[in-house]
């Protein structure tokens, strides 16, 4: 399973603009986040039980994610250790008014990769690497959830425009900013930013729930 | 005016990816504080980068759990923002501590260990630390209370002093210092058993109060071994990357 990944492939930059999003798969259930917004809670009062049981429920999600970005495991594992600390020191800032529990993890998660992957000495290791983006796919976790997800999230990008879906995979899966986007899409940063917003919406329609 | 705020509007799919620089994420997010539907919109699409974060979940590598599971037992949780909460939560932490109190004080009475290392490890306790210091206490108390209870003090090579109050009987050692230089966010100083040809994570040292470190409770420790120091990234590592700053060597 390989979810598509930015221009390495790429053909042709006409846009499909005739093509419809595929709709939304109404027939997923609704995903259940107040389990772990309860242990996040316990978690904010120093239970060290209830960060163990957030950290078997976060960790794949977390880890995977970080590695996704760095590509390189021995930063990607000092990487994600940091970021389940940070989620057990500031559990008590968690604010579920601004999204999920698990939102609120895999954000610190991918600022932390973002953070480090931009930070000089790594961007120009990660240079040598040509690893595809998204290695970590072939690993994912083999339970039946983590692939439908992984098989939805697959099929919905492959209803984007191709600037769209390269758009959004280059910026989250690669780390890269808008305007490093624009400059290997060879394209104009305020078409950029239209079409990951655009990608993003049209992405979360088909998605159909919210995580 | 209207043109400016509708050019930032268009940076939320970026904002919701982390894709701006901070510069323009600190813009961005002043003007999300007075844009109920750019907020909305960021809400929305960060649920979607989440669905797009659990599609690349992997199996996280063996021992880090351990690993991690260790370092937040000697890592303070930030206090919550305040609010009425907070303040119902603090009261509730200062009677747990009184609760507590009086009973490491009884088993370090019954140790025959010098008074001023006792309080020392008492007073350096903070509040953030203690959940931790409340199920550290009963076995703080049962190495100070050990009738081979020995101490130790050394000096590390960047200033600063160590004490180590340790049991070979409980096989376990309280490890306490003062007068470390402060580190920066992104380090931490980590404790090691080391023995030949082997160092044993210990425990990461609390951020200091008023210069001295909380107690920090090593198990595992066989007469063979001495104390070392070193400066390692946040969270620790599962072996020193760099020259320790002290190393003990322990009495008999």
């Amino acid at each position: 399973m390989t979810i598509p990944t930015g221009p390495r492939h790429r053909t042709s930059r006409v846009e499909a603009r005739g093509v419809p999003a595929p709709r939304p798969d109404r027939s997923a259930p609704p995903r259940d986040d107040t389990d772990l917004e309860r242990l996040l809670a316990l978690v904010a009062r120093g239970d060290q039980d209830a960060f163990e049981a957030l950290y078997d429920k976060l960790s794949g999600p977390a880890y995977g994610l970080v590695r996704t970005v760095l590509r390189d495991p021995a930063q990607s594992e000092e990487v994600t250790q940091e970021v389940m600390l940070e989620v057990w020191r500031a559990a008590s800032r968690f604010d579920p008014a601004r999204g999920s529990a698990t939102t609120w993890a895999l954000t610190i998660a991918h600022r932390r990769a973002v953070d480090r992957v931009r930070s000089e000495a790594a961007a120009a290791d990660r240079e040598q690497r040509s690893a595809p983006v998204p290695a970590a796919v072939d690993d994912v976790a083999e339970t039946v959830e983590a692939t439908m997800d992984a098989e939805q999230v697959r099929r919905c990008l492959e209803g984007l425009t191709e600037l769209q879906r390269e758009a959004i995979t280059l910026a989250y899966y690669g780390g890269y900013t808008y305007p490093q986007v624009a400059t290997k899409l060879e394209i104009a940063l305020g078409t950029v930013k239209t079409r990951i917003r655009d990608g993003l919406m049209r992405l979360g329609n088909c998605l159909g729930r919210s995580w | 005016m209207r043109l400016f705020s509708r050019r930032v509007h268009e940076l939320s799919g970026a904002y919701a990816l982390d894709a701006l620089d901070d510069a323009e994420r600190e813009r961005f997010e002043r003007h999300l504080q007075r844009c109920q539907a750019c907020a909305d919109d960021v809400r929305r699409m960060t649920s979607t980068a989440t669905a797009m974060a659990m599609a690349v979940a992997a199996e996280p590598p063996p021992g880090l759990k351990e690993r991690v599971l260790a370092a937040a037992a000697a890592t303070p949780q930030l206090p919550p923002l305040p609010s009425a909460t907070a303040a119902r939560r603090r009261h509730g932490r200062r009677l747990t501590r009184s609760d507590w109190f009086p009973r490491l004080a009884l088993g370090l009475a019954a140790a025959g260990v010098a008074a001023a290392v006792v309080l020392a490890v008492v007073t350096v306790s903070t509040q953030n630390r203690l959940s931790t210091v409340q199920a550290q206490n009963q076995q703080i108390a049962a190495v100070l209370s050990a009738p081979d209870a020995q101490i130790a003090t050394g000096t590390s090579s960047t200033g600063g002093t160590a004490t180590v109050v340790l049991s070979y009987a409980e096989q376990k050692m309280i490890f306490t210092s003062s007068g470390l230089p402060a580190l920066p966010n992104a380090k931490v100083y980590e404790l090691w058993l080391l023995s030949t040809g082997a160092a044993k994570p210990a425990g990461l040292l609390p951020q200091p109060t008023d210069g001295k470190t909380a107690p920090v409770l090593a198990a595992g420790l066989t007469s063979a071994d001495k104390v070392g120091v070193t400066v390692e990234p946040a969270g620790g590592t599962s072996s020193p990357t760099t020259t320790p700053i002290l190393v003990m060597t322990l009495p008999d």
